[in-house]
């Protein structure tokens, strides 16, 4: 990380810029109809209240195909924060989406994916990030809990109780049974996946895509499964099928 | 050394305080000194099951709030003469429990020289549940083998491992046991209810007694007499061999198959 330098002789600052890296849930603007916008949020949101809610967003603009108005900007903005989300940010190169990030107060962040403009380098950090060890649970986690592993795969060794929440931002492993909620790829690692022993899931989350089991179907109930990301797809398997 | 038990569950009406009761007359009957108290503030229950609703003067909440002495507020049994019972308050709510009163009553109780003090507890996770546990050495979760018993005591079963002294400071944590009552064999051959097995499984716990369902229960509230004092029950005879395991005796468990029907009984209906 890099600091400021700091001169001997002035006082202590109020504040210090570092530069670090966030993970941010970013929503695909692909139409502005707020209606449209509120209902299929709101149910987002519902589905996994804990994971979503007042969660900070950024408003990807790049699949609209057009600069949109101001007035269709604001009217999109209440509508995500009525659904329980928080805008923080706005994706998009053209000069209107400048424009927009001005009057909307909301920073312009640099998009995903590489574009055609050049983006600012940042100084890369003097000492390797250590890696982290797995968080390891040994303890089953009850109804009610959650456990989260921050930047870094999470293994249970036990059973993660219905109305349980186990998190990780890499993958999650669960040596026993799943009965509660897996979210893997918390922070939008794809590649995370979602490991048990006998599945029983509530929901299962790989990088944001999820899927509520009301039902549990036949091939997966009770059997050791993986979940994982294809494209835009989230794939269970049997394991060693 | 004085051990503090707490008798909870989570759900509602599983057999908390008909589990408290039939314990701490269980472990006096064998010579312990124990004292049983009521947490639920404001809707005790546990004199009347221990029949001595009639000879509460003073209450757990007076105590705390320093009205009169332990002494003066602890009921002692007219059955077994090395138990006490301190009753909840009836007028007053659980806020009027503070976590410093109640440790003061239990550092009380241990230097009286009580074995054992057996904390019946609310149901829910609010503040009365949660002072009942606090505490604690060890547990008895009571569940029944039915879907929101058994969500309700994991949840329990959390906070017992998180919420409580023994966790917080790391030293080895609360000792938890499981109690199943009000089992049906019957139902449970017939798959309608969940099996001790199922509920194991579930809890990923050991039980220390599975209490068959038993009309004698109902009448030992209504009398205040614990259903353990009554010898011709089922759940009394359970509820000794829970007692016995809770000593650390090894049984085997009673009551897991529907009673044979004797010939006689069989013949002229019975």
């Amino acid at each position: 990380m890099m600091t400021q330098p700091v001169d001997a002789a002035a006082p202590a600052p109020a504040v210090e810029i570092r530069f670090g890296q966030v993970g941010l849930i970013q929503v695909r603007i692909r139409s502005t109809d707020p209606g449209a916008i509120l209902d299929e949020l709101t149910g987002k949101v519902a589905s996994a209240p804990l994971f979503f809610q007042r969660t900070g967003v950024c408003l990807d603009l790049t699949a609209l195909g057009r600069d949109p108005l101001l007035e269709e900007m604001r009217a999109v903005m209440d509508v995500v924060r009525r659904a329980g989300m928080l805008p923080v940010g706005l994706v998009g190169g053209s000069a209107a989406v400048e424009s927009l990030s001005a009057t909307l107060e909301l920073p312009v962040l640099a998009p995903f994916r590489p574009q055609t403009q050049a983006v600012p380098v940042v100084q890369p950090a003097e000492r390797a990030e250590p890696c982290m060890p797995t968080l390891m649970q040994q303890q089953p986690v009850r109804s009610g809990q959650r456990v989260y592993a921050r930047g870094r795969d999470l293994v249970v060794t036990a059973t993660v109780g219905a109305g349980a929440e186990v998190i990780a931002d890499g993958s999650v492993h669960v040596y026993g049974a799943l009965r509660g909620r897996a979210v893997a790829g918390a922070r939008g690692e794809t590649g995370a996946r979602v490991f048990c022993q006998e599945f029983r899931a509530e929901l299962v989350s790989v990088a944001g895509v999820f899927r509520v089991f009301e039902t549990l179907p036949p091939e997966l109930a009770g059997k050791p499964v993986q979940a994982w990301l294809e494209g835009d797809d989230l794939r269970f398997s049997a394991l060693g099928t | 050394m004085a051990e503090i038990i707490v008798v909870t569950s989570g759900k509602g009406g599983v057999g908390k305080t008909t589990t408290s009761a039939s314990v701490a007359c269980g472990l006096a009957r064998r010579g312990k000194r124990v004292a049983v108290i009521d947490f639920d503030i404001g809707l005790r229950n546990l004199d009347l099951i221990m029949g001595c609703e009639r000879r509460v003067v003073y209450d757990f909440v007076n105590v705390i709030q320093g009205d009169c002495t332990l002494k003066q507020a602890l009921i002692k049994d007219k059955r077994l003469e090395t138990l006490h019972v301190l009753a909840a308050s009836q007028t007053r709510d659980k806020d009027a429990l503070t976590a410093e009163g109640v440790k003061r009553v239990l550092d009380e109780l241990i230097a009286e020289g009580f074995d054992y003090i057996l904390c019946d507890s609310p149901a829910g996770i609010e503040k009365g549940a949660h002072l009942a546990m606090y505490y604690a050495d060890r547990a008895v979760v009571v569940v029944n083998p039915e879907v929101s018993s058994v969500r309700d005591s994991d949840r329990i079963l959390g906070l017992l491992a998180s919420k409580t002294q023994r966790a917080e400071r790391g030293n080895g944590g609360v000792k938890e046991h499981l109690l199943l009552t009000r089992y049906n064999p019957r139902r449970v051959a017939s798959g309608e209810m969940m099996s001790v097995d199922d509920v194991k499984e579930i809890l990923g716990l050991d039980v220390i007694g599975v209490v068959p369902e038993s009309p004698e229960v109902l009448a030992a509230s209504n009398s205040g007499i614990p259903v353990i004092l009554n010898d011709e029950s089922d759940a009394s005879r359970a509820y000794d061999d829970a007692v016995g395991r809770l000593l650390g005796e090894v049984l085997p468990l009673r009551f897991l198959e529907e009673p044979k029907k004797g010939f006689f009984a069989r013949m002229f209906g019975g």
